[in-house]
């Protein structure tokens, strides 16, 4: 089974895109054989996905596994190295899964102007991006995947995101949200990851100071992280924190987000709110802080107070939104604070928090955009204000709902509550040398977060789902969730509750990786 | 030293040349002072192969070539005075004002 | 000593020939197979690549008349980019021309004396060689800017183009002859080892004549503050032309300031290397920030083109600061102008193609263009995105090279510049990406301009295609392109 062991990552990241080019021969009046090729295409990188995941020796899970290791750009030293760890595991999976979940949705949920084969196409091209995201081991690679994503999601937001005009300050003229919410997705993608790649070269050259060849391989930098130091370390790491920070996103690069979901079509908020912004995030545990320990301990504190305010302020936010989807958009930013929160405390608890909370925001985000989307589907609005007794008219939509926003608020049980749950442990006991005093007062405020977050999706819930229905919805007829629907959810639900009660599923895999991270990252330097 | 005279009267030349080309409004002139420039940097090389005595005579030859092209050169602009001369009756650079930014 | 080694000089010969019986057969054609004569254009540069590839496999040096003229990896390769820009020009051409069916057999000759003057140009060793090489290929130039003869439009940017091509020639020559007058030598070799052992490196005279070449070169790749006539003269000249002035010029512009710099005056890095590191911060900035406001397509590529050549300046900039510099500004160059020429010609070709469709090159009549051509759309984007420097399209890897070029000296200097054209990368996306937006998310308009292409589209597709092609494979294999950068960095000393 070597052929597995070298070849199965690689699979999992193009056969998506095999799968988009030869999409791209069926003509376009099939759409009935695109949408069962694009499944047929997901499926099968979701089953590798898994059977990686049952090959994974977890006993060894610190170092990486399934690694690939050839020439690819020889001139410049970038090589296509990749390979996966106990932290990588759970995301990949995660990517395939709700690819997967996506393709069944959109079998019946189109929005204007259809076109499913080009849909499906972006989609596979996203899926490429993502699941090489996660398993890239050269920071070229890295850097090819982390924009490969934006391109598809730029056109999936242009071309099938909301139509509605919208007065956008400082434009003379109404805008569609669309465009502006693509155009404001890519500019800030793009500037975060200019800098980001600049960060890269200079890690690249100063790499090979000390008289080795230089090298864009993350293991290999990680054992060379003595020769970054200093003002150079200070800021290579700004610039990677730019680069990553707008991806998450953190306050106050955060601005994108809100508007890039509302205008996304369901499918792409989905992708963006259960994937993308885990890009980020991962991001940081994978590269900035293994690579420049000492550099990251300087910024935690920065990063802890920037988690903080996107707490709250993701909160507060939500509670001025009268778009439910809106609202969702913004409750990203808070749960993605307490992500960066773990992340920051730069301790085992932290960074195990973070990997958790990323995968539980994957699937009850995921989830709540999917009911967003729905909601708009049969309602043809999704003004708060408007909505109401959603749980009379449709009970079976209403009920899951109700679970995932509980699922949401971080309710004991559900996959929400381990993510906050370990991120205010962590920050109740940061890394030595990093100030306790200061980390608990984050962790008091994000606590205070938790029960604003609660806050918020009640108040949520009980305009959309209770009460009675408004006038305006009385007596007419509503189709309760659709098998697709059903199908597309029920996996999401299942793990909701699966991590939730046994949160062992992630942590099993991720545990003994992180501490190896934190140990080769902290130990050595004597903290 | 006589080198001096002739690299300031190639200097003075070339100032006119170039002023005259961008002051001036009548295409015909602005050939003019391209070649004015032009005779300038023959004189240039000139005096400094003079200086340098080189065996070659390098500046001499590059002085040719330079009359030769310049020569092709002003053949170029002037059909293409022509041409805008035929199709607008004048040859003002200044009118020449259909595209702006 | 004056022995000629004909094969050296065949891919030359090839061309002159080609260019002599285009003349002939012209004469002799009636109106009606004229497109012969592109035919034979075409298959002339075809088998010019012949010789080239031949000395290319066989790896030999080439040195002839007293040194003056030189065939190297470094001028084989960029005789190759010319042969294959020149060759995509040419099929690009074909529709256009054939459809006014007006002195083809001009067009065509002049188009090939252009492509002769870049491929000497690349040999030239000397300031003689590379002053008529250079005239050779812009002198062509200046006719074909104003081929629409009947179009004001077209008289204009040949006017304005003629004016500031032999201002920048005149510039370009008084420095040279300073050079000549501190050294005594024409030949780069001369000039660089007169300067070395008389210590002139940091003689005020040398900065002068440094300036003035450096001046000339600017208007010649169009680098702000020299920027000026490019936008009029694109926007007059016909597109084909354009394409080949925004590719081939601008090439051979990049072409004779590589030599002279790298060959003739490495030792100058305190004159040259801060003026190009401001031209090249001040080209990307102006002309990034004139860019998002054109409305009209060939304006906008020619903004573009001049933010480009910010960024190919880039490297020589980092090649002045950093110790190991220059080798490896030399190759970011050429990497860039290779990639620049094929997506450039990419994108031209798909706004010649959708212009005649379309019968405008405003962006805003564009729109919908992916909705009734998906075809044309999705080339739009591709080479648009590329030409923004988006991963997985070629593009990234010319941005890529440049920003390692200059960040290979970790000095002050080189992180601004670094910084500025990263800057400068993101707000060059904001403007090719309003034409993708157009082309793809805005509503196609009520009448739906019909396909009323009457001449041979074979050949502008086939542009397309190539170019679509290399933008696609070499964006994913960026290894084929540094092939190129290492074959010319062998050029430095």
């Amino acid at each position: 089974m070597d052929l597995l062991e070298s070849w199965a990552l690689s699979l999992i990241v193009f056969l998506p895109l095999v799968g988009a080019l030869v999409a791209l021969a069926i003509p376009k009046e099939r759409e009935e054989a695109v949408k069962q090729w694009t499944l047929l295409v997901s499926v099968v990188t979701l089953i590798l996905a898994v059977v990686v995941a049952a090959r994974f020796d977890f006993g060894a899970a610190a170092g990486f596994q399934f690694e690939v290791d050839v020439p690819w750009i020889s001139a410049i030293g970038a090589n296509y190295h990749i390979g996966i760890d106990g932290i990588s595991l759970p995301l990949l999976v995660l990517s395939a899964l709700v690819v997967v979940l996506c393709v069944i949705y959109s079998w019946q949920h189109w929005d204007e102007p259809r076109n499913p084969r080009a849909f499906l196409i972006l989609m596979m091209i996203l899926a490429t991006g993502m699941n090489g995201t996660f398993v890239a081991l050269d920071l070229v690679l890295f850097f090819i995947f982390f924009e490969l994503v934006l391109l598809p999601m730029y056109f999936m937001i242009g071309i099938w995101g909301d139509r509605t005009m919208r007065k956008i300050p400082g434009f003379r003229k109404e805008v569609e949200t669309r465009l502006y919410a693509a155009i404001k997705f890519f500019i800030f993608t793009l500037f975060g990851s200019a800098f980001m790649l600049l960060g890269f070269l200079a890690l690249y050259f100063k790499s090979g100071s000390g008289g080795q060849q230089s090298t864009f391989d993350i293991p290999e930098l990680i054992a060379r992280g003595h020769l970054f130091e200093g003002t150079f370390a200070w800021l290579v790491f700004g610039a990677m924190f730019l680069g990553f920070a707008v991806k998450v996103p953190m306050w106050p690069f955060h601005t994108w987000l809100p508007d890039a979901h509302t205008a996304a079509p369901t499918v792409g908020s989905v992708l963006l709110a259960a994937i993308l912004l885990k890009l980020g995030s991962y991001a940081f545990i994978r590269i900035a802080i293994p690579i420049l320990p000492d550099t990251a301990r300087d910024w935690a504190p920065a990063i802890a107070v920037l988690a903080v305010i996107g707490i709250i302020y993701g909160s507060l936010a939500c509670l001025a939104q009268t778009d439910v989807k809106r609202l969702i958009a913004f409750s990203s930013v808070g749960h993605m604070g307490f992500v960066m929160l773990g992340i920051a405390t730069l301790t085992e608890v932290g960074i195990n928090a973070a990997i958790i909370g990323m995968v539980a925001h994957g699937l009850i985000t995921g989830l709540l955009f999917f009911l967003a989307g729905s909601i708009h589907h049969r309602y043809h609005t999704r003004e708060m204000s408007r909505l109401g007794g959603n749980l009379k008219l449709m009970p079976v939509m209403g009920g899951i709902l109700g679970f995932t926003a509980m699922a949401s608020l971080g309710l004991p049980g559900l996959a929400g509550f381990w993510g906050e749950f370990m991120a205010l442990l962590g920050s109740y006991q940061p890394l030595p040398g990093l100030s306790t005093s200061f980390f608990r007062t984050a962790m008091v405020i994000g606590a205070i977060g938790t029960v604003l977050t609660a806050g918020y999706m009640l108040w949520m819930l009980q305009k959309v789902n209770l009460g009675e229905p408004s006038s305006e919805w009385a007596g007419k007829e509503f189709q309760d969730v659709d098998r697709y629907e059903m199908a597309a959810w029920a996996p999401l639900i299942v793990l909701i509750v699966a991590v939730g009660v046994y949160p062992r599923l992630v942590l099993g895999a991720t545990t003994d990786a992180v501490v190896g991270l934190v140990e080769t990252a902290f130990r050595a330097v004597g903290g | 030293m006589i080198l001096n005279q002739f690299l300031i009267l190639a200097a003075l030349l070339f100032c006119m040349g170039v002023y005259g080309l961008l002051v001036r409004r009548n295409a015909v002139m602005v050939l003019l002072s391209v070649e004015l420039m032009l005779a300038a940097v023959n004189i240039n090389l000139v005096a400094l192969d003079a200086l340098w005595q080189t065996a070659e005579a390098l500046g001499q030859i590059m002085a040719v070539f330079i009359i030769t092209i310049a020569a092709a050169e002003v053949g170029i602009g002037l059909a293409i005075i022509l041409l805008i001369f035929r199709n607008r009756r004048s040859a003002n650079v200044d009118e020449l004002n259909l595209m702006r930014w | 000593m004056t022995r000629i080694d004909w094969l050296a000089i065949a891919p030359e010969v090839v061309v002159a020939a080609a260019l002599l019986v285009v003349l002939a057969v012209d004469l002799f054609l009636p109106r009606e197979r004229k497109y012969w004569v592109a035919a034979l254009a075409v298959v002339g540069t075809t088998l010019a690549m012949v010789p080239v590839i031949l000395m290319a496999v066989s790896g030999d040096n080439y040195s002839m008349f007293g040194g003056s003229y030189v065939v190297d990896d470094f001028a084989l390769v960029l005789k190759g980019v010319f042969l294959v820009a020149g060759y995509l020009v040419l099929l690009i051409s074909v529709s256009y021309i054939e459809s006014d069916r007006y002195y083809q057999g001009e067009y065509y000759l002049l188009l090939l004396s252009s492509l002769l003057g870049s491929m000497v140009l690349t040999s030239a060793r000397d300031l003689v060689v590379l002053f008529v090489a250079l005239e050779l290929t812009t002198g062509p130039l200046f006719l074909l800017a104003g081929w629409r003869k009947g179009d004001l439009r077209s008289n204009e940017a040949s006017l304005k183009f003629f004016i500031i091509g032999v201002l920048s020639t005149g510039l370009m020559l008084y420095g040279m002859s300073l050079l000549f007058g501190l050294t005594g030598e024409l030949s780069f070799e001369g000039i660089r080892e007169a300067i070395s052992t008389g210590g002139m490196a940091s003689e005020p005279v040398l900065g002068l004549a440094v300036l003035l070449i450096l001046v000339g070169f600017g208007f010649k790749v169009s680098a702000v503050p020299f920027h000026f006539w490019a936008p009029d003269t694109y926007q007059g000249s016909p597109p084909p032309v354009t394409a080949y002035l925004s590719v081939s010029s601008k090439l051979a512009g990049f072409v004779a300031m590589l030599a002279v710099i790298y060959l003739a005056l490495p030792a100058a890095t305190d004159f040259w290397g801060p003026a190009l590191w401001l031209m090249a911060a001040v080209s990307m900035t102006v002309a990034n920030l004139s860019a998002l406001r054109q409305s009209h397509l060939i304006r906008l590529l020619a903004y573009s083109s001049v933010a480009q050549a910010g960024f190919m300046l880039v490297p020589f900039a980092g090649g002045a600061i950093a110790e190991n510099g220059l080798s490896e500004g030399l190759g970011a160059t050429v990497i860039y102008l290779v990639i620049y020429a094929v997506m450039n010609l990419g994108a031209f070709a798909v706004v010649i193609a959708g212009g005649r469709r379309i019968g405008s090159y405003e962006i805003a009549d564009w729109r919908g263009l992916g909705s009734y051509s998906p075809r044309l759309g999705v080339m739009l984007a591709v080479f648009f995105l590329s030409l923004a420097g988006l991963p997985p399209l070629a593009g990234w890897f010319a941005k890529f090279v440049m920003f390692r070029a200059v960040l290979i000296s970790t000095g002050p200097a080189g992180v601004w510049l670094a910084v500025i054209a990263a800057v400068n990368a993101v707000v060059a996306f904001y403007y090719y990406a309003r034409v993708v937006k157009s082309a793809w998310f805005d509503q196609a308009p009520d009448e739906i301009p019909e396909d009323t292409e009457t001449g041979p589209t074979g050949p502008l597709s086939l542009a397309m295609g190539i170019a679509l092609v290399v933008v696609l494979v070499v964006g994913v294999f960026p290894g084929l392109a540094t092939f190129f950068g290492d074959a010319a960095a062998a050029l430095v000393p």
